[in-house]
């Protein structure tokens, strides 16, 4: 016999709206799984890896600039836990767009050292750094969305998007630091 | 107090969905989700029958012309396309998973239904894609494989190929988004007391294809957006002459590929769960194993891309590696095997449509099982690899046991869906018509294919000895399709002069029925409580769910409320108000189409100018919060 009140007013740790975000991190994830292992099997194909006369790619930089994405979880972790989350939403969204801005000047400056049509390198290269700034690109607009949003207030919907987000970000700074990692194994490999 | 009719007629008018057309386009029912994409693959899969007559047709006799090889190239390309990704796939996961899993786990709808319709949009539109490509002399025509270099733009210099990478990732967003909305709505919208171990086996089906889904369709849309890039702006992913490499294509597809064929038949092992039990009167033998045997088989799926890989030239040891991976299928799948064909045996067996289904199904799958088997053999697979013993094997796997249970599942719930039963003799008769004309269409092609003929020829010389075998195959064809038709005419004749059905003909084991056909819009008037995996057999608890709905417990009627469940027991641990009827699904669905459509014409501004309409469309999904709603 199953004795269970489904008149329950309690609230669910797991809402669904981050069950969602969480199957989207799980497809995402696999996407960005597929596009690392096609870099190192174009890679285990060519030597030298890059194609002589294409520079190394730059470690100090990007490293430099990841750490700054990674610290960003801290005010995100906040604002998810906050009954007043916009000003740490602010801090993260500032950081953050710092951080895009950087990361697309140095995109436009590779661009002009070698080019995605030079070589398999230079596809694979930029398709991955492309696709996981485009991640980030997606999170910002998600951040000013929802500060938009709680310009009119805070209710449970946005209490649980700003936690969905969170998670998002939290799932694009891993994302973020496999790409890195990736792009960067080259200059590591000397 | 308030009664029994004041509760279900408050609940009708809460859950009422607009009338007419309007209510069509903007519904987020899963039940009317589901017919729609019922429907919609009914059109596809008749195009794709169709595409394969006319190929029957031309392959009837040697050095026929009735189409030429463009046009036989895009058909057969189109025919597996079809066949694959706009009928099994929707018509599993869309059409049966909507329409049946928040019935069977006693929710009132899917957990994100306007995602749900949005999913059902974007499918639509990208099928309309594909065969606007077809009817324009666009149609794909590097099989449903495009394997590069074939498929590059050097050797396809024409946009068919952008009909294929366009179109298809535009389909696996529908797919992705059907899967992630049916794996978050079984894991947490679960009836009170439906434990994992207590859930219909049917469901563990559905999870594992969703899954299989959602982690393996991103293989095949990097490989999509990596031909896309290569086609249109000069990148060299696949270009051996810059670094590139043309098996990056087969690795990416396949590591998706393989999955995908048990994401394409694992349903129909859900399906056949659900029959088995109601017909033969007896709950599956094994039940454990037969649902770990059903995640296991996906699972699985993921370690044996390389075996279709075997001709390539790859390393043999890898080839071994693969091989025996590949066997390690043969477990879960003899497990299933086993348990349906003991609990037919030890029930009390009815053999009606549905379960005759059943049993032709689990003679296809073993016959397409013992020459998969075969291939395991690598000289043999190198020996048959593009004959047309692979196509007879993967058309017993794919059409035999696939397509058949969704026939018996059609046969099963049409009394569900429509309230009304269909005609019994007629049934077993198109069953009978449909086993006959498949066996004599895919069997002579394992001869055929053994005796050298490729697949994919668009004709062959008379002198092969291979006349007489395509002979035999063309009618088999012709008379598989009498049989199908024999088959929908029965249902569309049943719908309009069957006799009513009431709510539970077949005495079923799981919750679907103990609900009134066709269901109400509500699905539930009380939110039924569980203690075992065949819940409508349990009749202390259907009775008490009654006593319920009189004392107003669980009734959940103060808006578009629904239950939400915890992880692995299933207690209830929310209720929240879902949202109702939606115009923002189809029009996202809409702004996308129209931006695929401009990268496919190359225009990348208007691409970005929809982009934006594509932005806008979201702010307004999201500008009506759920509490505002009801």
């Amino acid at each position: 016999m199953v004795d269970v009140s489904v008149d329950a007013r309690a609230r669910e740790r797991f809402p669904l709206g981050v069950w969602g975000i969480a199957m989207l991190i799980a497809t995402e994830a696999a996407l960005f799984a597929m596009m690392v292992g096609s870099y190192f099997y174009l890679r285990f194909k060519n030597n030298p890896w890059p194609p002589a006369g294409t520079p190394e790619p730059k470690i100090v930089v990007p490293l430099v600039l990841l750490g700054v994405l990674m610290l960003t979880a801290f005010p995100m972790w906040m604002a998810a836990r906050s009954t007043t989350p916009r000003r740490w939403l602010l801090l993260a969204l500032f950081v953050q767009s710092g951080y895009f801005a950087m990361e697309v000047s140095d995109f436009q400056d590779d661009l002009h050292h070698f080019t995605p049509q030079q070589h398999a390198y230079g596809s694979i290269y930029y398709t991955l750094l492309g696709a996981d700034h485009g991640h980030v690109a997606v999170g910002l607009l998600l951040d000013a969305w929802i500060l938009w949003k709680l310009l009119f207030g805070m209710t449970e919907f946005r209490a649980r998007a700003v936690r969905a987000i969170a998670l998002y970000w939290y799932a694009v700074i891993v994302l973020t630091i496999v790409v890195t990692l990736t792009v960067t194994s080259p200059a590591f490999a000397r | 107090m308030t009664s029994v009719a004041e509760r279900v007629d408050r609940l009708e008018r809460q859950w009422a969905e607009r009338p007419g057309v309007l209510g069509w386009l903007t519904t987020t029912d899963h039940k009317r989700v589901g017919l729609l994409y019922f429907w919609t693959t009914l059109v596809f899969f008749g195009a794709g029958g169709v595409e394969a007559l006319i190929m029957r047709s031309q392959l009837i006799q040697p050095n026929n012309d009735l189409v030429g090889p463009e046009t036989f190239d895009q058909l057969f390309t189109v025919h597996g396309m079809t066949m694959i990704f706009w009928f099994i796939i929707p018509m599993t996961t869309g059409a049966f998973g909507n329409y049946l899993v928040p019935l069977m786990i006693g929710a009132r709808d899917m957990a994100f239904p306007r995602m749900n319709a949005l999913s059902f949009w974007i499918f639509l539109a990208s099928g309309i894609f594909l065969y606007i490509g077809l009817f324009s002399g666009f149609g794909p025509d590097a099989g449903w494989f495009n394997y590069v270099p074939l498929a590059d733009r050097l050797h396809d210099p024409s946009r068919n190929i952008e009909f294929y990478t366009v179109g298809l990732t535009f389909n696996s967003i529908a797919s992705t988004l059907t899967a992630a909305n049916l794996i978050v709505t079984i894991l947490k919208l679960r009836a009170p007391g439906m434990s994992f171990n207590r859930m219909p086996l049917f469901c563990f089906a559905f999870l594992a294809a969703s899954f299989g889904l959602i982690l393996a369709l991103p293989s095949l849309s990097v490989d999509l957006i990596f031909l896309f890039l290569q086609r249109n702006l000069g990148f060299h992913f696949f270009d051996v002459a810059h670094g590139g490499s043309s098996f990056l294509w087969q690795h990416l597809f396949w590591f998706f590929g393989h999955p995908e064929v048990y994401i394409l038949i694992v349903p129909a092992f859900g399906i056949a769960t659900e029959i088995i039990p109601a017909f033969t009167r007896r709950k599956m033998i094994a039940f454990p194993l037969v649902a770990i045997a059903e995640l296991l088989v996906v699972f699985i799926g993921f370690g044996v891309w390389a075996h279709h890989m075997f001709a390539t030239g790859i390393p043999s040891t890898t080839l071994v590696f693969f091989a025996g991976a590949t066997s390690m299928v043969v477990i879960p799948s003899t497990i299933q095997v086993f348990a349906w064909c003991m609990s037919i045996y030890s029930g009390r067996p009815r053999f009606k449509t549905p379960l005759l289904f059943i049993i032709g199904f689990i003679v296809m799958f073993v016959a397409g099982g013992l020459t998969g088997i075969m291939f395991l053999a690598i000289p043999f697979d190198q020996q048959t690899t593009d004959t047309y013993f692979v196509v007879a094997h993967f058309h017993y796997i794919i059409f035999g046991a696939a397509v058949f249970p969704i026939f018996g599942g059609m046969y099963y719930w049409f009394p569900k869906v429509t309230g009304k039963l269909y005609f019994e003799r007629p049934g077993q008769i198109s069953f009978w018509i449909i086993f006959a004309g498949t066996n004599l269409l895919f069997f002579p092609m394992h001869i055929v294919g053994l005796l050298g003929m490729p697949r994919r020829v668009y004709t062959y010389p008379g002198d092969m000895g291979w006349t007489s075998y395509n002979v035999i195959e063309s009618i088999g064809g012709y008379i598989t399709a009498m049989g199908i038709l024999a088959l929908f005419t029965n249902l569309v004749v049943s719908y309009f002069r069957g006799a009513p059905a009431g709510p539970d003909p077949w005495h079923g084991p799981t919750l679907e029925w103990s609900v009134p056909s066709p269901p109400p819009e509500y699905n539930f008037a009380v939110i039924p409580t569980v203690s075992s995996a065949y819940a409508n057999w349990d009749a202390e608890d259907r009775e008490r769910d009654g006593h319920r709905l009189t004392a107003g417990v669980g009734t959940l009627e103060r808006g578009h409320e629904q239950h939400v469940s915890s992880l692995i027991d299933g207690w209830t641990s929310e209720i929240v108000d879902m949202p109702h009827s939606s115009p923002w699904p189809i029009l996202l669905a809409l702004a996308l189409s129209l931006l695929f459509t401009m990268l496919v014409i190359t225009h990348y501004l208007f691409a970005a100018i929809f982009a934006v309409v594509l932005a806008l469309t979201l702010l307004g999904w999201h500008g009506k919060e759920p509490q505002e709603n009801g």
